[in-house]
C-alpha cells in the first residue's frame, strides 16, 4: 500500500517536473523567432507545444535509455526518483524565477545522480558516463554553436547585405518557422521521452513491470506528451525575454543565423550521436550572431550569469536532490516522506508563481 | 585518462558536420532570399533574361532549403 502511494507520488511529481521542462524550454525554440517578430508570441508558443507533444511520440529510444550510464540503475528506487525529480524541479523553478536559460536535462540527470549518492554512496556513480555524455557535450556545445552562428551571419550579410531590407526580411522570418519547427519538434523527442523514462523506471523499481523487455506503456508516453506540451503552451516568458532580447539586440538576420546555427548543430549532432543541450546550443548561437557582427554588441554581463547557471546545474540539483532524499528518510521508509514533501513543493511552488505574477506582467517584451 | 571516456570521433564529426551544414544552410537561405528578391527588381527593370538567371539561382536555394529541412525531420525521426 504505502510503495503504492510512493509511486503515485512519483507519477505525479515526474509530470509537474515535465510541465515545468516545458514552461522552462520553450524559450529554447522560439524566442529568436519571437523577437525578430517571425511570428507572434502566442501562436509560436502554441506551435511549439504541438510540434513538442507530437515529437514525444516519434521514438522512444531516449526513454529506454534515461539514467543508464549516469548510475547504478539497480541502486534506483521510487524514493530515489522521486528525490531526484524534486531537485530539478527546484533548479528549474529557481532558474525560471531569475530568467536564466539552464538545461532541464541536466537538472534532472543531476537531481537523480545527488538521490543515489545519499542513497548509496558515490560508487554507484558512473563517473565515466557523467563525464562523456553530459559534462563533454555542455563544454563544446556552446563554442561549437557561438562559431556557427558567427559564420552563418557574416555570410548572410555578404549575401544579402546590399539588398532592400523588406524582402530580405519576409524572407529571414519564413526560414525561422522552419527552424523553430525543427527545434520544437527535437525537443519534443527529446525531452518528454525523459519523463517517460523517470515513470518507467518508477514503474520497474515498484514491480509493475518487468526490468526484461524494458517498455514504456502507452498511457506514460500519453501523460508525459501532455504534461510537456502544456507547459510549453503556458510558456516561460522570462525567459524567452532573456534569449529574445538581453544576450542581444538581434536584426532578423541575426535570429535567422542564430535559430538555424542551433537547429543544424543539435541535428548535426544527432547525426553523430552526440547528446546535445538545447539550452546550451541556442544560448551560444544567439551569442556568437551577436559577437560577429559587434563584439560588444553582447551583454557579457548577462551571457556570463547564464554560464554560471549552466556550471551550477548538476551540482546544484545533486545537492537539492540528495537534501530531498535524505529530508524524505527523516520519516522513514513509508509514504509520510514524499507526501510531506510533496506538499511543501506545490505550496512552495504557489508562493513562487503569485509572488512572480504579483512583480510583472507575463507578455513577452519584444523590440 | 580523459581522452579514453570521451569519444572523440563522434565530437570531431560533430564538429565538422555543425560547421558544414550551418554554412550550407546560411549560404542557401541567403541565395534563395538574393534570388527571389534580385529577379523580382530585374522584372522590374524589363532584363529578362537576368530575372530568369535570379529566379534559377532562388529555385535552387529553395529547394535546396527544403532537402536540408526534410533531411532535419529524417534526422529527428532517427534520433538515438
Amino acid at each position: 500500500m504505502s510503495a503504492d502511494v510512493i509511486l503515485v507520488i512519483v507519477i505525479a511529481t515526474a509530470l509537474v517536473f515535465d510541465f515545468t521542462n516545458g514552461f522552462h524550454d520553450t524559450a529554447n525554440v522560439v524566442a529568436t523567432a519571437i523577437s525578430t517578430r517571425a511570428i507572434a508570441p502566442k501562436p509560436a508558443v502554441a506551435m511549439a507545444a504541438v510540434l513538442n507533444f507530437v515529437g514525444a511520440f516519434i521514438s522512444l529510444k531516449v526513454a529506454t535509455t534515461i539514467a543508464k550510464g549516469f548510475v547504478d540503475t539497480t541502486a534506483i528506487t521510487t524514493t530515489v526518483v522521486f528525490a531526484g525529480l524534486v531537485g530539478a524541479i527546484a533548479w528549474n523553478v529557481i532558474t525560471w524565477y531569475f530568467g536564466l536559460p539552464s538545461s532541464s536535462s541536466h537538472a534532472l540527470i543531476g537531481g537523480l545522480v545527488g538521490a543515489v549518492i545519499a542513497a548509496q554512496g558515490f560508487a554507484a556513480v558512473n563517473g565515466d558516463g557523467i563525464l562523456s555524455n553530459l559534462i563533454v557535450p555542455a563544454v563544446v556545445a556552446p563554442p561549437i554553436a557561438f562559431v556557427v552562428a558567427g559564420i552563418a551571419i557574416l555570410i548572410v550579410y555578404r549575401i544579402v547585405g546590399k539588398l532592400r531590407p523588406g524582402p530580405v526580411g519576409r524572407g529571414f522570418r519564413l526560414s525561422q518557422l522552419a527552424s523553430s519547427g525543427l527545434l520544437s519538434l527535437s525537443h519534443g523527442t527529446n525531452d518528454a521521452q525523459k519523463t517517460m523514462g523517470v515513470i518507467t523506471l518508477a514503474l520497474v523499481a515498484n514491480g509493475d513491470l518487468s526490468a526484461k523487455g524494458f517498455h514504456v506503456p502507452d498511457w506514460v508516453v500519453i501523460a508525459s506528451a501532455t504534461a510537456i506540451a502544456l507547459g510549453t503552451f503556458v510558456g516561460g516568458w522570462r525567459i524567452i525575454k532573456t534569449l529574445g532580447t538581453r544576450i542581444i539586440k538581434m536584426d532578423v538576420a541575426q535570429g535567422f543565423a542564430a535559430q538555424a546555427a542551433g537547429a543544424t548543430v543539435i541535428l548535426a549532432a544527432s547525426g553523430a550521436g552526440y547528446p546535445l543541450s538545447t539550452t546550451h546550443v541556442i544560448s551560444g548561437a544567439i551569442m556568437g550572431s551577436g559577437a560577429a557582427k559587434q563584439v560588444s554588441a553582447v551583454r557579457w554581463g548577462v551571457a556570463g550569469n547564464i554560464v554560471t547557471a549552466w556550471a551550477l546545474t548538476l551540482p546544484a540539483a545533486a545537492i537539492m536532490g540528495a537534501a530531498v532524499y535524505a529530508a524524505s528518510k527523516l520519516f522513514g521508509n513509508g509514504a509520510i516522506g514524499p507526501l510531506v514533501i510533496s506538499l511543501a513543493m506545490l505550496v512552495t511552488l504557489a508562493a513562487v508563481f503569485i509572488r512572480r505574477l504579483q512583480q510583472a506582467s507575463p507578455a513577452p517584451v519584444v523590440p | 585518462m580523459i581522452a579514453a571516456v570521451i569519444n572523440t570521433d563522434a565530437l570531431v564529426k560533430m564538429a565538422y558536420s555543425s560547421v558544414l551544414a550551418g554554412v550550407a544552410v546560411a549560404v542557401v537561405v541567403s541565395i534563395a532570399i538574393l534570388g527571389l528578391t534580385r529577379s523580382s527588381e530585374m522584372r522590374r527593370e524589363h532584363r529578362a533574361g537576368a530575372a530568369a538567371a535570379y529566379t534559377a539561382a532562388a529555385a535552387v536555394g529553395l529547394l535546396l532549403a527544403v532537402a536540408i529541412v526534410i533531411y532535419g525531420l529524417i534526422l529527428v525521426a532517427h534520433k538515438t
